[in-house]
């Protein structure tokens, strides 16, 4: 992929990177399915349930006939909404979604766009999906869809802050925004040469920034159901709902792989000896980690009030993340530095 | 901070334990033997004394009788028996009361029906309902075959 992207762009090139994107479209869509199935079964046996198990041998057709029934409901557009920002707006929350994962690297030959600035071109396209939430709970004309417009707005404005600058220990450890020379940075054989460990006040600070800009329990203000009826979707129906849901799992993606690269050292193995097993592996295996922790905290925790997401992010986080900085950069100037 | 992990670890336990779901409309419930489920009536024990029609608080038994096909022998046999189940209440006073264990209780507990009137039930349906009939009639103190000598 990456002597193809540095060679002049023809029409067989173009067709390929066509073909691998809806490949990874594909990827992505399957893994959507999934890991609703997955949440819900996760989240049923934790509550002692079974979870889905009718439709499909294991109910592993549930998530394929959710999705068929919203597709087939019907399109309703509130008559005092505004059309053309109702429209637009889960389209514009899907495609930075998407546009985010062009930047993971899978393996040291498995990538798709190989940016010098990939953590930045993440952290600077997810916050559109934030302007997409906000616009569609102002063009539903709706007081709940709203508030639950304007909370996201809050949340997402102020967890981003946080989350970038946990980033910024991980990056001056590797010298590099580029994701796959961050990866790089984390090889040595041995799980301790992740960051995760050096940068474990980064790691926590990362993880619970990364579960409030997912709007997942028990950060999930934007769609608290007992206050919001459902936030800023609540006049969404059918195929444009189902957007706005996919959104939200494609950055369950997003954000998973990227834990997996800047913390948990991407493809890696966690021991020298491990390394037989392909790096593709070890990602998908951290990978569903993470993704795994994300229903674990949703199964586990309520979700927290108004004031005390803003006081713990601004208040606590914040300050956490800059201290990681400053300490990252004491220990740089005092023992790696040449 | 503490207690945050302390519920990780409750859910995470919880994840492999045993799961209360059951499969009630696939697999049929076995009720315990002294559930109060729909009566079960058996004609030829009935002595037609009337006795659950009077303890009926809901007034849901009617019955008649009539006089024994058998010249040689006295009283009653049964003619109808029928129990409305949209007022009976289940609550064993009549199935209680019988000196024959005529009408017992059994574990079956499926009532819906779509139209009010298949709550009706008469002597014919009430003495096919055989299934799962309360084993332990609670014969307590009452004199048991042959004693009282």
């Amino acid at each position: 992929m990456g002597d193809l992207l540095r060679e002049p762009l023809t029409w067989g090139h173009a067709l390929i990177f066509a073909a691998a994107a809806i490949l990874l479209m594909g990827i992505v869509l399957g893994f959507v399915t999934y890991a609703i199935y997955f949440e819900r079964k996760v989240i049923g046996w934790m509550q002692l349930r079974v979870g889905p198990n009718r439709v499909g041998p294991f109910g592993l057709l549930q998530t394929v006939a959710d999705v068929l029934k919203l597709l087939l409901k019907e399109d309703t557009i509130p008559r005092k909404a505004d059309r053309v920002l109702f429209v637009l707006a889960p389209v514009l929350a899907f495609v930075p979604a998407f546009a985010v994962l062009a930047v993971i690297p899978y393996t040291q030959s498995l990538y798709f766009a190989d940016l010098n600035v990939g953590v930045l071109y993440y952290v600077a396209l997810s916050g559109i999906s934030t302007l997409a939430i906000v616009l569609g709970g102002w063009a539903s004309n709706n007081k709940y869809a709203l508030l639950g417009g304007m909370r996201s707005a809050a949340q997402m404005i102020s967890y981003e802050v946080p989350l970038v600058i946990s980033i910024v220990g991980t990056v001056m450890l590797s010298g590099s925004m580029n994701l796959r020379t961050i990866v790089e940075a984390q090889s040595g054989g041995w799980f301790w040469n992740w960051h995760f460990l050096p940068q474990f006040i980064g790691f926590g600070v990362f993880m619970i920034a990364a579960v409030s800009e997912l709007n997942r329990t028990p950060f999930d203000l934007p769609e608290a159901e007992s206050e919001l009826v459902a936030g800023y979707h609540v006049e969404y129906s059918g195929f444009r709902f189902a957007f706005f849901m996919l959104t939200e799992y494609v950055y369950v993606y997003a954000i998973a792989a990227l834990t997996t690269v800047l913390f948990l050292g991407g493809w890696h193995a966690p021991a020298p000896f491990l390394a037989v097993v392909p790096g593709l592996i070890w990602f998908i295996l951290k990978f569903a980690c993470i993704v795994f922790f994300l229903f674990w905290l949703r199964a586990t925790f309520p979700r927290v009030r108004v004031d005390q997401l803003m006081g713990f992010g601004w208040k606590v986080l914040l300050p956490l993340a800059i201290v990681n900085v400053f300490v990252t950069a004491g220990y740089i100037e005092l023992f790696i530095k040449h | 901070m503490k207690g945050l992990f302390k519920g990780l670890a409750v859910t995470l336990k919880s994840m492999t334990a045993k799961k209360v779901t059951i499969s009630y409309p696939d697999e049929p419930l076995i009720m315990p033997d002294r559930f109060r489920g729909i009566q079960h009536f058996i004609p030829d024990k009935c002595i037609v004394c009337n006795q659950c029609v009077r303890v009926c608080p809901t007034d849901c038994i009617t019955l008649t009788g009539k006089p024994n096909p058998d010249p040689e022998k006295k009283g009653k046999v049964i003619d109808t028996y029928d129990i409305n189940f949209e007022i009976c209440i289940l609550c064993d006073l009549c199935t209680e009361v019988c000196p024959t264990e005529a009408i017992v209780m059994t574990g079956n507990f499926e009532l819906s029906a779509y139209s009010r009137d298949d709550l009706f039930k008469d002597k014919e349906w009430l003495t096919a309902n055989d299934r799962l009939v309360r084993k332990d009639n609670n014969n307590i103190g009452a004199p048991v075959k042959g004693g009282g000598k």
